[in-house]
């Protein structure tokens, strides 16, 4: 199955936390089954302002008897999503995808760590099902950090699968009073670089702090990044990242064709 | 269905034949593969490809890319994996379709453009050159070999020394009068001229009071420049007798229809691939549905028709 447009129609979209919103969107049965990770275009069929679809990870898929419903957990930023928080049940969306590389997902250690900040929780969401499926005597631990109380979202299904959930607020109003990489790090002596996997997805200030705390051990790390996107399919090299290439230099790659998801150590932090 | 009654859509540009007037701008394809899922390659006018220096090219540091009211900033400054690697790794994807390729080249100094033009001359595959002298996002080159007719006559000249394929000289709208550098390049011997490439242009964060672009200032594109495009094609092709190619914010077919009208024998499609992966096909479809409702039978009818 290729790659291709679909007219999506949305079934859901409703407000679940503060400026915080859960689409489901019905497409064609032919849809491509998405591993966790990857991601969709999306625009509002017709609609040319905004000019540039926007890219939203995949929180969860499943199919139906004669199409396949995508869901989508997206955050309020700025014109794009707002107008998508405004659409109603039955509107029509242009879905482009799946697009992107999901996760590495083919073997785990016996420990698998996921951290995730605010709404760097869709992605892993969607791995954490996968991956407790698959993997089912490995043991699942998430950090999950957000702002405050009324910005956590998208742990329902990690509360169900995940041997462990540590949900840190910066003010205290939910969980631990840290942040979510100091959870993580205070309790990383539990965990053996030879048979831990650990995912990361959330803003560029978390994961470099997470780049900063595993530099010096060996942790495997996979992180998922965010860049602004025109194609979301390789073709304007838009999106680029820093990274040290296979002979250690500079290079840029594209956030939506060769990531969303990076080895953590490959990321050059500028 | 389409059978006898389709309109006749091939157009000539010269040499260079093409089964419709339809290509794909350089810089928003790709090497063509990455829309090889969405679109049938065979079916366009010609699939133009990235921009090809010498030598691999970094581009600019991120962010490149900022949209804007009807379309978007660039400043990708012309990464690219180089003109050997297009020949082994990209070009023999592109032969298994019949379709034109147009290698759109790019150099620092004109050996550069000479050297890339001689490799791709004898690379098997790739009907015509196209040349960007007009990129802004480049500190060397680029725009400033767009900007002044003799060096753009300079550049056109030493291509076609090297060049046994046709040459379209692709301009910069960031002049003061295009139609000049258009006959500086004719003269030089350009087979084709194509315009615009993007304007240069600007946004700025009010929240930290910097440029959305790491390169400050990008290349605008989209709809937002074809009225811009529209004037400048009509001011060229009042002053060449070369095919002139189209390019700015076209969207659809009736996008298209504009420029052919104005004297455009072709258009490419840029920046409407990255929202509407489809937009090629739908202007070709639209072309020919334009020409049926119209009773036209040949699209060359309608080139150049222009009522001022
Ligand atoms: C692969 C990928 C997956 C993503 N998944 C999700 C998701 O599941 N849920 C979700 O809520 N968001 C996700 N995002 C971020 C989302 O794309 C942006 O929040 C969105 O494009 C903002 O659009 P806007 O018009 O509302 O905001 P704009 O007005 O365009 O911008 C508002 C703010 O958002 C930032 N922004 C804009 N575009 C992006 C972008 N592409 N990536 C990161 N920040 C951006 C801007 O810098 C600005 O600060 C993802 C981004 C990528 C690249
Ligand atoms: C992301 C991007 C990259 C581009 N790269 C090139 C390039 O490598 N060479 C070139 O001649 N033009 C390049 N262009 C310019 C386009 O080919 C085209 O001239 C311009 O975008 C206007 O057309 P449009 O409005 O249809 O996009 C690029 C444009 C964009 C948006
Ligand atoms: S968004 Fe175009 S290359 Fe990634």
């Amino acid at each position: 199955m290729a790659k291709n447009i679909y007219i999506g129609e949305i079934s859901k979209n409703k407000e679940i936390q503060e400026d915080c919103f859960l689409m489901k969107v019905k497409v064609a049965a032919s849809f491509e089954t998405p591993l966790p990770g990857q991601f969709v275009m999306i625009r509002i069929a017709g609609l040319n302002d905004p000019f540039l679809s926007r890219p939203i990870s995949i929180y969860s898929f499943s199919r139906r008897n004669n199409f396949c419903l995508i869901e989508l957990l997206y955050r309020v930023v700025g014109k794009g999503t707002q107008i998508m928080a405004g659409l109603i049940e039955g509107s029509q969306v242009e879905i482009n995808g799946p697009l992107g590389n999901g996760f590495e997902i083919d073997s785990v250690g016996k420990n698998v760590v996921f951290i995730a900040g605010g709404i760097g929780i869709a992605p892993m969401s969607l791995l954490i099902e996968n991956l407790s499926r698959r993997f089912p005597s490995s043991l699942m631990t998430l950090y999950f950090g957000a702002q405050r109380e009324t910005a956590v979202v998208g742990l329902d299904k990690p509360q169900k699968l995940c041997h462990d959930v540590n949900v840190c607020t910066d003010d205290g109003s939910l969980g631990e009073k840290n942040l979510v990489t100091q959870a993580f790090q205070k309790d990383m002596k539990k965990f053996l670089p030879a048979n831990t996997s650990i995912y990361a997805c959330g803003p560029r200030g978390m994961l470099l702090s997470l780049a900063k705390i595993l530099n010096k051990g060996t942790f495997n790390c996979q992180v998922s990044l965010e860049e602004r996107m025109a194609c979301g399919t390789g073709a304007c090299m838009g999106c680029a990242v820093a990274v040290k290439d296979k002979k250690n230099t500079l290079a840029y790659q594209r956030v939506c064709a060769d990531g969303p998801v990076f080895n953590l150590r490959d990321i050059i932090w500028e | 269905m389409k059978s006898k009654t389709s309109p006749q859509i091939a157009v000539h540009l010269g040499r260079l034949k093409l089964k419709n007037p339809v290509m794909t701008a350089s810089g928003t394809f790709g090497y063509g593969e990455e829309y090889a899922d969405y679109v049938d390659l065979n079916r366009l006018g010609a699939v133009v490809v990235k921009g090809l220096s010498l030598k691999p090219r970094l581009g600019n540091p991120p962010p490149r890319i900022m949209e804007t009211t009807g379309g978007m900033l660039n400043a990708v400054g012309l990464q690219n994996i180089g003109v050997d690697a297009f020949i082994e790794e990209k070009l023999p994807f592109l032969r298994k379709y019949d379709v034109a390729v147009i290698a759109n080249i790019y150099g620092e100094t004109y050996d550069e453009y000479k050297k890339v033009a001689k490799k791709l001359s004898a690379a098997k595959g790739v009907h015509a050159l196209e040349l960007n002298i007009s990129c802004p996002n480049v500190k060397k080159g680029g725009v400033s070999f767009g900007s002044d007719p003799k060096v753009a006559a300079r550049v056109t000249q030493a291509v076609k020394e090297e060049a046994s394929l046709p040459v379209i000289v692709k301009l910069t709208p960031n002049v003061t009068d295009i139609a000049v550098i258009a006959q500086a390049v004719e003269k030089a011997g350009a087979d084709a001229i194509s315009l615009i490439n993007t304007l240069t242009g600007m946004a700025v964060d009010l929240k930290t009071r910097k440029p959305y672009l790491r390169n400050i200032t990008g290349g605008l594109s989209g709809p937002a420049i074809k009225p811009v495009a529209l004037r400048m094609v009509w001011e060229v092709v009042k002053k060449v007798s070369v095919p002139v190619i189209g390019i700015g914010g076209i969207m659809t077919a009736e996008d298209a229809l504009e420029f052919l009208i104005l004297g455009a024998k072709a258009v490419q499609i840029g920046t409407a691939n990255f929202i509407n992966p489809h937009a090629t096909m739908e202007v070709i479809e639209g072309i020919k549905d334009y020409l049926t409702a119209n009773k036209i039978k040949d699209v060359n009818e309608i080139i150049g028709t222009f009522q001022p």
